[in-house]
């Protein structure tokens, strides 16, 4: 966690930094973390701690102050003498924990050439004095991965993110039949308003993971049926595995490869409409080491019949 | 399912200027920037969807982070917006073909 974190590592620069590099940093990372451009619920965090590593580092007299008393700079006397306060505290051992952040206030404006706006425009508003109230937070949008079999069912889910207060869990309620892009509104549980204002929302994008035999597309499952020459050309009837149990398909004599044998509804459930359908795909396949007796009989077949598979007048 | 009708369909510029916790005239300049959507009825009132308080917020946090100006904050909230719609479009696009299934065998 940044709880202890160093205000120069947050920002990614040396102690030596000059105002300009600190500045620098802090611009780049405020473009990456704000939370309107990155929409992650952990940068809300690190947009956070940036802007309060920033607002101590670019402010000369603060970051005297911290570079002598560290993190708990601001619980140290103006009056202290950095190197009476080292020796006390070499005998003290570890001190408290620093405020969390949001509280950077506590040094004054005024403090020379610093840029006011820069200062303390990273905190949203509050204490501007520019006329802005309390800021509502923005929403946040995570991955939620399913597999195919999950987006079917639907059910609960309990996931972790990382948040402005550390992890945080959310029970999600997953709808039977998601497909790829929906998103799951989460009200209230975005971005932290500033000020007591109104939190953000937050989203789980739902992404359906690859899987080994299903394809998905919208709310249709395309799965391969592989079948034997004979079984293709005589008509069989086969169990295919779908994400709602096993079925059988028939399959009439005289399939190619590549035909679409539809198995209606079969597909991903739709709350309020059409559930998807599941096409089985016919795949021929061969025997990669015939047996004698199969070879033989193949070239039988293949001395009997005046089949063409590249007839321009069978194609249709 | 059934909704409790509590809330206008449209809020007149006091009312979203509380709701937005923002003074009216700043709203007046967001509108008059094209920032802020809102409807002029025949008395020239301005009247604003309750959608658009995410709007204001946004401004308002892109104004108070980066410092930038109104007409600035114009770009950035269309390009984000744009971006938004071409990320929603990859996503989509992702799936169908591609590597997202190994053939059986």
């Amino acid at each position: 966690m940044a709880e202890s974190r160093d205000f120069y590592e947050i920002l990614g620069v040396p102690r030596s930094a000059s105002q300009d590099e600190i500045q620098q940093a802090y611009r780049k990372l405020a473009r990456t973390y704000h939370p309107d451009v990155n929409s992650d619920p952990a940068a809300e965090e690190r947009f956070k701690d940036v802007s309060e590593a920033y607002a101590v580092l670019s402010d000369p007299r603060a970051r005297r102050r911290y570079d002598a008393f560290g993190p708990d700079f601001r619980q140290v006397p103006e009056d202290v003498d950095p190197d009476a306060f080292r020796r006390s505290r070499a005998g003290a051992g570890a001190g408290p924990g620093r405020a969390r952040g949001g509280q950077a206030a506590g040094f004054g404006p005024g403090q020379g050439d610093i840029d006011l706006d820069d200062l303390l425009g990273g905190l949203f508003g509050g204490r501007t004095g520019r006329g802005w109230g309390p800021i509502p937070g923005a929403d946040q949008e995570a991955e939620l991965e399913l597999t195919v079999e999950e987006a079917y069912r639907g059910g609960q889910r309990t996931l972790t993110l990382q948040g402005p207060e550390g992890l945080r869990t959310f029970d999600v309620k997953v709808p039977a039949g998601v497909t790829d892009g929906q998103r799951i509104r989460l009200a209230g549980q975005g971005g932290r308003g500033s000020d007591g204002a109104q939190p953000g929302d937050l989203y789980f994008v739902v992404r359906i993971a690859p899987h080994p035999r299903y394809r998905v597309e919208g709310r249709d499952i395309y799965v391969d049926l592989p079948l034997a020459p004979w079984e293709a050309a005589l008509g069989t009837s086969v169990a295919v595995d779908t994400p709602g149990g096993e079925a059988k398909v028939k399959v009439p004599p005289g399939t190619s490869s590549g035909r679409r044998l539809r198995l209606r509804g079969r597909g991903l459930p739709h709350q309020r409409g059409k559930a998807g359908d599941l096409f089985a795909e016919a795949k021929i396949m061969v025997p990669e080491k015939p047996s004698r007796a199969e070879r033989e009989l193949f070239e039988q077949l293949a001395a009997a019949s005046t089949f063409d598979p590249r007839d321009p007048r069978r194609r249709r | 399912m059934s909704y409790a009708l509590v809330r206008p369909a449209r809020l007149d510029l006091e009312t979203f200027a509380r709701a937005a916790a923002v003074h009216p005239d700043l709203i007046r300049r967001l509108v008059a920037l094209g920032l802020v959507d809102a409807d002029r009825d025949t008395a020239g009132e301005l009247w604003f969807s309750p959608a658009q308080l995410r709007v204001v917020a946004r401004i308002q946090r892109l104004r108070a982070g980066f410092a930038l100006n109104y007409a600035a904050i114009g770009l950035v909230t269309d390009l984000l917006d744009r971006i938004a719609v071409l990320e929603a479009a990859l996503r989509n696009s992702r799936q169908p073909g591609g590597r997202s299934w190994t053939r059986t065998i």
